[in-house]
C-alpha cells in the first residue's frame, strides 16, 4: 500500500510541494501499521497520531532547511487538510464507517494540536503567501487522499464498533476543537485579510471566543439540532419539535444509517446546512455561499455559550468542508453525539478546548485555502491539478474500490478545466452601476453570483457550449451516456443502411443498362422513321411524331422536354390535314402533266417533237429524282421551249402548312419567256389538263406575275402559281444593260418576277441539300412559317431569310436539337441582335456576290423583330411558350407520380378543347395497361 | 415538367418491366445562341459597321471609372496596415483571446484590381479557427482599431470601426477596408444564428476567397477588368441589371472576353457588345447552361443565385440596352449622355422607336407550375 501511495505525491508534486513528500511516506508506513493493529482501536488511535505528529514533525523541520518558511508554513496545511479532504471524496460515496471514524477521533484532534502547538516557531511567517499555497494544498489533497484512503478502509471495522462506545466521550472533545477552528474561520471571513500579523492576532481571536463560551447563555439553546434552525423561544421550539417537518427530518435521521449511503455519486455534502452539492467547485461555492454563511454565523452564535454542543457539531462540518467534504453520513453519528452532548456538562469540555486553541491555525488555513482557491483563477489551479488528477487513480485501486476510483477521478478532471468564454458574460448592472447579475450569453443563463459564475464558466455545460458554438478545438470530457451509446449505434444503423442503399443502387444500374439497351433498340427504330418521313417529304407525314433527334449516342437520351411537347403539339396542329394534302397532290400532278402535254404541244408545232417528254410525266414522286431528270434532258432538248417543269417553295420544301393550298411551279424556258409564250401555254394548259383528269380547273394567265395560275374548282379549292422563267435571265443580269438592250424579245415578261422563280430554284435546291435533312430543322420552319402569319411584326421577315436563320442557327447549334431546344435558339439568335442594324446580316449562300438577305427589312422592322423575338425567348425560358405558338397549354405529362394528385390533373385536362381528346385517349390506354397489368399481376 | 420523353406508344412497350414513374429525370440545359461561337456559320453580309468611336467610348468611360493614383494609395495604405496586424494577430496567437485566426486574404475589387473610383473600399477576408460569434467578431474589430491607432497617432485621420452583419469595416476619411469574418469549413456547421454571424454570409466570404484566387489565375487580362469595371458601372446605373452580383460579372466578362473558338481574348468593344448579347441571348435564364462556376463543387450555374422575375429582369433589361446600342445610342448606355431611362422608356434612335423590353415572367398562375420552374431553375 504504501508503495502505491508513495509514487503519487511524487509525481503530482513539483518544486516546493516535493518537499512534503518524504513525510507523507513516513505516514504511509505508519497508516500501514496501524491497519494491521486495527484489533485494537485505541492503540491504534494512539499510534496513529503518533505517526502522524512524527511526520509532521519531520516534514516542518524539513521545509525549513529546504525552503522559504512561508512556503514551509503552507505545506502543513496544505498536508493536513487535504486528509479529510480525501476522505470525503472517497467516503462520500457511501462509507458511513470512515465519517464514524472521524466524527469518534479525539485522537486525531489532539494530532493535529500537537503538530500545530508544534508549528509557531514556523507560523509567524507573512500570511499573504497564501495565495500561493492554495494552489499548493489543493493540488495535494488529491495526491494525499489515496493514503487516507487506504487507511480508512483498512479501518472500517474496528471503527463503527468503536465510535459507538467513544463518541459519546470523546466526540466533545474533538469537536469542540473543531468548532473553534470554524470560528477562527469564520472570524477570517469577517476580518479578511485585514490581519496584519498573523501570530498577534490569534491569541487575540482565541481568548476572545473563550470568554463567551464562559457564561452560556439559555436563550440561545433554542435550537433544532435535526432541522438547523434556531427557534426564537422556548414555545416556538417545542412546537417545532412537534411539527411534522421536524418529526420526518429526525426519523429521516435515525433510519438513515444505510439510507444516507444512497448519496453515493460523486456528491459532496455540506453537513452543517445539510445541503449536497455535485462537484467540488459547487460544494466551495457554498461554503462561500450567503446560505451556509447565515447558517455558520447561527451556529457561532448559538455555539459562543454552549461550544461543546451544537456549535461543535456544526462546525465538525464546517471544518470538513473547509479542508473539502466530509463523509456523508457524518452527521448521523455527529448527531447522536451532539444529541447526548447536549446534556453534558460544559466543564467537560474545558480540557479538550483548551488543546483545541490551537486548532484554529489549522482550520483557519484551510478555509483561507479555500477561498483563495475560489476567488483564484484557473491558471493556478490548472498546473499542479492535472498530475494530481492522473495519480489517484492507481492508489485508489489499491484500496480495492473501483468506484470510488471513478468518481475521484471524475471529481478531479471536473476541477481540471480552466474557464473559458470570459467574454460571453455579460455583467448585468444597476442604477449604482454596481454588478447585480451576470449573463452568459453561450448558455443563456443567468447568475447572481460572481462565484457561480466561475463554476459556470468551469462547467461542463459551459464548456459544451463554448465548444459549440466558439471554439470547436476545446476540449470537453465526454460523458459516456446512454445518449452516446445511442448516437453511436444510430450511426452504425446507418452506415448499414448505407452499405445496402449502394448494393441496391448498383443493381439498379444493372438493370437500367439492360433497360436501355432495350430502348436504345426503340430509338434506333424510330430514327429511321424519322429519316424515312424527312427524305419522303410532306406527302407522307402522317402526323405528329415522337421527338426528333433521339439517342444521340452515348447514354443521354434527350427527354422530351416540355417545350418539346409544345412545339410538336403546334406542330401537329399546324400540320396540313390529310384532304388538304390530297388536294394539292392532285392539283401538282395535273398540273405538272398537263405542262408536260403542253411542252409537247409546243414543241410540236415549234419543230421535230422528241420522245423523251414522256419521262417528265414519271418523275412525279420526288422533285428531287426530277430535278436531275432536268439536268439529263436539257443537253437533248435544246430545241425545246419548254424544258421542265419544278416544284419549288413550301411545295418542294415540304413546309405546306394547314391552310395552304397554294402551290408554286416554275416551268424553266429555253429562252426568255416571253408574254406570247405565256398566252400560248394558257391556251393549251386546259385542255391538256382535261386530258389528264377529270377535274375542273380554272386557269388564268397573270401576266405581270409571268405566272399562270390553275385553281381547281373542287373543294378545297388548291391553287397552283405556275410562273415562268429561264436561266437565260440571270445571265443578263451580269450585263444587264447590253443584254436588255439588244436580245430581249419585246414582250418579255417581268425580269424580277423571272429572278424571283430562279431564286426559289434554287432556295428548294439549297432547302433539300441543306435542311431537310436536319433534326427538327423542317419543324421549326413550319413554326416560324405560320408565326410569320399570324404576327404581323414576323410578317416581314421573307420565308427565304427565316429558313436561311433557321437552318443556320440550327446546323450551329448541336447534333440533334430538339425541337423545343431548336425554337429557342432561333429566339436567342434574333434576340442577341443578329438582324439588327449593327449585326452581321444573313449571309445567303444562293448568291453568287455576298447578299444580305435581310437587307430588304428597315431599321424599326428589325427593331421590332428584335424585340419581338426577345420577348417571345423569355416567354420560353419562364414555361409560356403555349404565348408565343398561340395555343393552350398542355397538361404535363402523365407520370404515375400524378395519379396521386388528381384535382391537378383534371383541372389540366379540362383546360384546353384541342388537349381534351388526347387526354382522354391517354387516360384510356393508360387504363388498358392497369388492367394489362392487372392480369398479369392475377397470372 | 421538363421530364423524361417517349411518346405514349413507346411506354406502352416498355410497360411490362417498367418502373412506374420517371426513373431519373436528367437537366439537358440549353445552350443558348452566342455569336461569336458560331460566327463561321453566320459570315458577314455585309462591312462591319464603325466601331472607332464606340471604342473610344468605352475606354474614356473605363478612365472615368478607374479610381485615381491618390485614391488607391489611401486605400492601399489601409489595406497594408490592417492586414499586417491580423498578420501578427495569426503569428502570434496568444495576443487576442476571442478569436484565433487562421488566415487573412485580401479579396474583393481592390485585389483584382476592378475598384471603381467613388467606392474606395478594400476587403479582407479574415478566416477564423474560432465560431464567429458577433462579440468575437466585435473584439476583433476594437482590437484592430486600437493597433492601427497604435500604429498611426495622427489625430488627423480619424478612423471608425463599425461592425455590421459581415464582419466590421474600418474607414478613414479616403478609404475604408471591410473585414470580412467566416471560419473555417468545418465550423460552418456549427454556426447558431442567435450567436454567429450568419452561416450564408460565411459562406458567401469563403467563396470571395475562392473568387479571388480564381480571378487572379485566370483573369488577369486588362481587357476583362476594363469589362469588368464597365458592367458593373452598367450594373449601378440601370436598376434592372441590379440582380447581377460582382461574380457574375467578373465570369461573363471573363467569359465574353476569353471565351472564343480561337482563344483571343476580343478586343473591348466586341467583348462589351458580347455581354450584352449574351444577356439577351438568354445565358441567365432558365433552363440555360448559363456558366458554370468555376469555384463550386459540381456544375452550380451562377445565375440562379437570382430569382426568376430577376434573370427576367436582368435579360430584357439588357434586350433593350442591346437594341438601343445597335441604333448608335451607346454614349447613354455608358452614360456619357442622357440617363438611365433608356431601359425603360421608349425613345427614338434615328427614326427608330425603340420599345423597351416588359417582363415576360409571371407569378405562374398555379402553383405547381411555380414549383416546377424552381426546381427548373435550382437543377445544374
Amino acid at each position: 500500500m504504501a508503495h502505491f501511495v508513495y509514487p503519487v505525491p511524487a509525481n503530482a508534486q513539483p518544486g516546493t510541494a516535493y518537499s512534503a513528500q518524504p513525510a507523507y511516506v513516513a505516514a504511509t508506513p505508519a497508516q500501514a501499521a496501524y491497519g494491521t493493529a486495527t484489533p485494537r482501536p485505541g492503540q491504534a488511535y494512539e499510534s496513529y497520531p503518533a505517526a502522524h505528529a512524527t511526520t509532521q514533525y519531520a516534514y516542518t523541520t524539513r521545509t525549513q532547511v529546504a525552503v522559504t518558511p512561508a512556503v514551509s508554513y503552507d505545506q502543513p496545511k496544505a498536508y493536513y487538510q487535504p486528509a479529510p479532504a480525501a476522505t470525503a471524496y472517497t467516503a462520500a460515496e457511501a462509507h458511513y464507517q470512515t465519517v464514524d471514524f472521524y466524527t469518534a477521533k479525539p485522537v486525531f484532534t489532539t494530532g493535529a494540536a500537537g503538530f500545530t502547538a508544534q508549528r509557531p516557531a514556523s507560523q509567524p511567517k507573512p500570511p499573504a503567501v497564501q495565495v500561493t499555497t492554495a494552489s499548493q494544498s489543493y493540488a495535494y489533497s488529491a495526491a494525499s487522499t489515496p493514503a487516507v484512503n487506504t487507511y480508512t478502509s483498512a479501518y472500517n471495522n474496528p471503527t463503527t464498533t468503536q465510535s459507538s462506545i467513544s463518541g459519546t466521550n470523546i466526540v466533545p472533545g474533538y469537536d469542540a476543537a473543531v468548532y473553534s477552528a470554524a470560528s477562527s474561520y469564520y472570524q477570517q471571513q469577517q476580518a479578511a485579510k485585514a490581519i496584519g500579523t498573523w501570530a498577534a492576532k490569534k491569541p487575540g481571536t482565541q481568548p476572545f471566543k473563550a470568554k463567551p463560551k464562559g457564561p452560556p447563555k439559555t436563550p440561545q439553546l433554542h435550537y433544532c439540532d435535526v432541522c438547523k434552525i434556531s427557534c426564537a423561544g422556548p414555545q416556538t421550539y417545542r412546537e417545532h419539535l412537534e411539527g411534522q417537518k421536524h418529526k420526518k427530518k429526525e426519523a429521516a435521521m435515525k433510519g438513515a444509517a444505510t439510507p444516507v449511503v444512497r448519496g453515493g455519486h460523486n456528491q459532496l455534502r455540506c453537513e452543517l446546512c445539510d445541503v449536497t452539492c455535485t462537484g467540488a467547485d459547487a460544494y466551495a461555492a457554498h461554503i462561500r455561499g450567503a446560505k451556509h454563511q447565515k447558517v455558520v454565523k447561527l451556529h457561532t452564535k448559538l455555539g459562543k455559550p454552549i461550544p461543546s454542543t451544537d456549535p461543535v457539531l456544526v462546525t465538525t462540518t464546517g471544518n470538513s468542508t473547509v479542508s473539502v467534504p466530509k463523509a456523508t453520513s457524518s452527521t448521523i453519528s455527529a448527531v447522536g453525539a451532539g444529541n447526548k452532548t447536549v446534556a453534558k456538562s460544559t466543564t467537560s469540555s474545558v480540557n479538550i478546548v483548551k488543546k483545541v486553541v490551537a486548532t484554529p491555525k489549522i482550520t483557519f488555513v484551510g478555509g483561507t485555502t479555500l477561498r483563495t482557491t475560489g476567488a483564484k483563477t484557473e491558471e493556478v489551479k490548472a498546473a499542479p491539478e492535472p498530475a494530481a488528477a492522473a495519480k489517484p487513480a492507481e492508489p485508489m485501486q489499491t484500496s480495492s474500490d473501483d468506484l470510488k476510483d471513478d468518481e475521484h477521478l471524475n471529481i478531479l478532471g471536473e476541477k481540471d478545466v480552466a474557464p473559458v468564454g470570459h467574454e460571453y458574460i455579460e455583467e448585468v448592472r444597476n442604477e449604482q452601476g454596481k454588478t447585480v447579475s451576470f449573463n452568459c450569453k453561450l448558455c443563456e443563463c443567468k447568475f447572481n453570483d460572481p462565484n457561480a459564475k466561475e463554476m459556470h464558466l468551469k462547467g461542463r455545460r459551459h464548456r459544451l457550449q463554448y465548444k459549440k458554438k466558439v471554439d470547436p478545438n476545446l476540449q470537453v470530457e465526454v460523458k459516456p451516456s446512454i445518449r452516446a451509446r445511442k448516437v453511436q449505434e444510430d450511426k452504425l444503423r446507418r452506415q448499414s443502411q448505407k452499405e445496402d442503399f449502394w448494393r441496391r443502387r448498383e443493381q439498379e444500374d444493372r438493370w437500367r443498362d439492360e433497360m436501355r439497351m432495350e430502348e436504345e433498340m426503340y430509338w434506333e427504330q424510330h430514327r429511321r422513321y424519322d429519316m424515312e418521313y424527312m427524305h419522303r417529304g410532306p406527302m407522307g407525314m402522317m402526323g405528329p411524331r415522337g421527338p426528333f433527334g433521339a439517342g444521340p449516342g452515348p447514354m443521354i437520351r434527350k427527354p422530351e422536354s416540355s417545350d418539346d411537347r409544345h412545339v410538336n403539339a403546334k406542330h401537329a396542329a399546324i400540320y396540313p390535314t390529310e384532304v388538304e394534302l390530297q388536294a394539292v397532290q392532285t392539283i401538282v400532278s395535273a398540273c405538272e402533266r398537263a405542262l408536260k402535254q403542253t411542252s409537247d404541244v409546243l414543241a410540236d408545232s415549234d419543230g421535230p417533237k422528241p420522245e423523251e417528254k414522256k419521262e417528265i410525266k414519271k418523275e412525279e414522286a420526288t422533285t428531287d429524282a426530277k430535278q436531275t431528270e432536268k439536268v439529263k434532258e436539257e443537253p437533248a432538248n435544246t430545241n425545246r421551249v419548254l424544258k421542265g417543269v419544278m416544284r419549288v417553295g413550301v411545295l418542294a420544301k415540304g413546309l405546306l402548312l394547314h391552310g395552304d393550298l397554294n402551290v408554286n411551279l416554275v416551268v424553266l424556258c429555253s429562252e426568255k419567256p416571253t408574254r406570247t409564250l405565256l398566252e400560248r401555254m394558257a391556251d393549251s394548259l386546259p385542255k391538256q389538263l382535261a386530258t389528264v383528269t377529270e377535274d375542273k380547273y380554272e386557269v388564268k394567265r397573270c401576266v405581270e406575275e409571268a405566272a399562270i395560275i390553275v385553281t381547281a374548282e373542287k373543294e378545297p379549292n388548291p391553287s397552283c402559281t405556275i410562273t415562268l422563267t429561264s436561266p437565260v435571265m440571270r445571265e443578263a443580269n451580269t450585263t444587264e444593260g447590253e443584254t436588255v438592250s439588244v436580245k430581249d424579245p419585246p414582250d418579255v415578261l417581268d425580269r424580277q418576277k423571272c429572278l424571283a422563280a430562279l431564286a426559289a430554284l434554287r432556295h428548294a435546291k439549297w432547302f433539300q441539300a441543306r435542311a431537310t435533312g436536319l433534326p427538327s430543322c423542317v419543324i421549326v420552319i413550319r413554326i416560324l412559317r405560320d408565326l410569320c402569319q399570324r404576327v404581323p411584326t414576323w410578317s416581314h421577315l421573307s420565308q427565304w431569310s427565316m429558313e436561311l436563320l433557321v437552318e443556320k442557327c440550327v446546323s450551329s447549334g448541336g447534333p440533334n436539337m430538339s425541337p423545343g431546344d431548336a425554337l429557342r435558339r432561333i429566339f436567342e439568335c434574333i434576340s442577341s441582335g443578329i438582324i439588327l442594324p449593327g449585326g452581321p446580316g444573313l449571309y445567303d449562300p444562293c448568291e453568287k456576290d455576298p447578299t444580305n438577305a435581310l437587307a430588304s427589312l428597315t431599321n424599326q422592322m428589325r427593331e421590332d423583330l428584335t424585340a419581338s423575338a426577345q420577348h417571345a425567348l423569355r416567354l420560353v425560358a419562364f414555361r409560356q411558350i403555349h404565348k408565343v405558338l398561340a395555343m393552350d397549354p398542355l397538361p404535363p405529362p402523365r407520370f404515375p407520380r400524378q395519379r396521386f394528385n388528381n384535382p391537378r390533373k383534371r383541372r389540366h385536362t379540362g383546360s384546353g378543347e384541342g388537349t381534351e381528346e388526347g387526354a382522354e385517349k391517354k387516360e384510356k390506354k393508360e387504363g388498358e395497361e392497369a388492367t394489362t397489368e392487372a392480369a398479369a399481376t392475377t397470372k | 415538367m421538363r421530364g423524361r420523353g417517349g411518346p405514349p406508344m413507346g411506354r406502352g412497350m416498355m410497360r411490362p418491366n417498367f418502373r412506374p414513374g420517371p426513373p431519373f429525370r436528367a437537366f439537358i440545359p440549353h445552350i443558348p445562341f452566342d455569336l461569336v461561337q458560331c460566327e463561321s456559320t453566320f459570315p458577314r453580309a455585309k462591312s462591319a459597321p464603325e466601331e472607332k468611336p464606340f471604342t473610344e467610348a468605352l475606354l474614356k468611360r473605363n478612365v472615368d471609372l478607374t479610381p485615381s493614383a491618390p485614391e488607391q494609395a489611401s486605400v492601399l495604405a489601409l489595406v497594408s496596415k490592417i492586414q499586417t496586424i491580423l498578420d501578427n494577430l495569426v503569428v502570434t496567437p496568444g495576443a487576442f483571446e476571442a478569436a484565433q485566426i487562421e488566415e487573412v486574404r485580401q479579396v474583393g475589387s481592390f485585389k483584382k484590381g476592378t475598384m471603381m473610383t467613388g467606392h474606395n473600399v478594400a476587403d479582407i477576408v479574415v478566416l477564423l479557427k474560432t465560431l464567429p460569434t458577433k462579440e468575437a467578431v466585435a473584439a476583433l474589430g476594437s482590437k484592430v482599431q486600437e493597433e492601427l491607432k497604435l500604429l498611426e497617432p495622427i489625430e488627423g485621420k480619424v478612423l471608425t470601426m463599425l461592425t455590421n452583419d459581415s464582419g466590421f469595416e474600418m474607414s478613414s476619411a479616403e478609404a475604408s477596408v471591410k473585414c470580412l469574418i467566416t471560419t473555417i469549413p468545418p465550423n460552418l456547421k456549427k454556426l447558431d444564428p442567435e450567436l454567429h454571424l450568419d452561416g450564408k454570409i460565411m459562406q458567401s466570404h469563403l467563396a470571395a476567397i475562392r473568387h479571388s484566387r480564381w480571378f487572379e489565375e485566370n483573369a488577369q487580362h486588362s481587357s476583362i477588368k476594363v469589362l469588368i469595371r464597365l458592367l458593373k458601372d452598367l450594373r449601378n446605373r440601370f436598376e434592372g441589371l441590379q440582380p447581377l452580383t460582382p461574380w457574375i460579372i467578373e465570369l461573363l466578362s471573363h467569359f465574353a472576353v476569353v471565351n472564343h473558338p480561337s482563344r483571343q481574348p476580343l478586343a473591348i468593344n466586341g467583348a462589351f457588345r458580347r455581354s450584352l448579347q449574351l444577356l439577351s441571348a438568354g445565358l441567365f435564364l432558365p433552363g440555360s447552361v448559363g456558366i458554370a462556376d468555376p469555384c463550386e463543387q459540381g456544375t452550380v450555374r451562377v445565375h440562379v443565385v437570382m430569382t426568376l422575375e430577376q434573370q427576367d429582369q436582368v435579360c430584357f433589361t439588357a434586350q433593350t440596352l442591346l437594341r438601343v446600342l445597335s441604333h448608335g445610342g451607346f454614349k447613354q448606355i455608358l452614360g456619357l449622355e442622357g440617363n438611365a431611362s433608356i431601359a425603360t422608356e421608349m425613345s427614338v434612335w434615328e427614326g427608330v422607336v425603340v420599345t423597351p423590353s416588359d417582363k415576360a415572367y409571371e407569378k405562374i398562375e398555379k402553383k405547381e407550375d411555380e414549383e416546377e420552374m424552381e426546381e427548373d431553375a435550382d437543377e445544374s
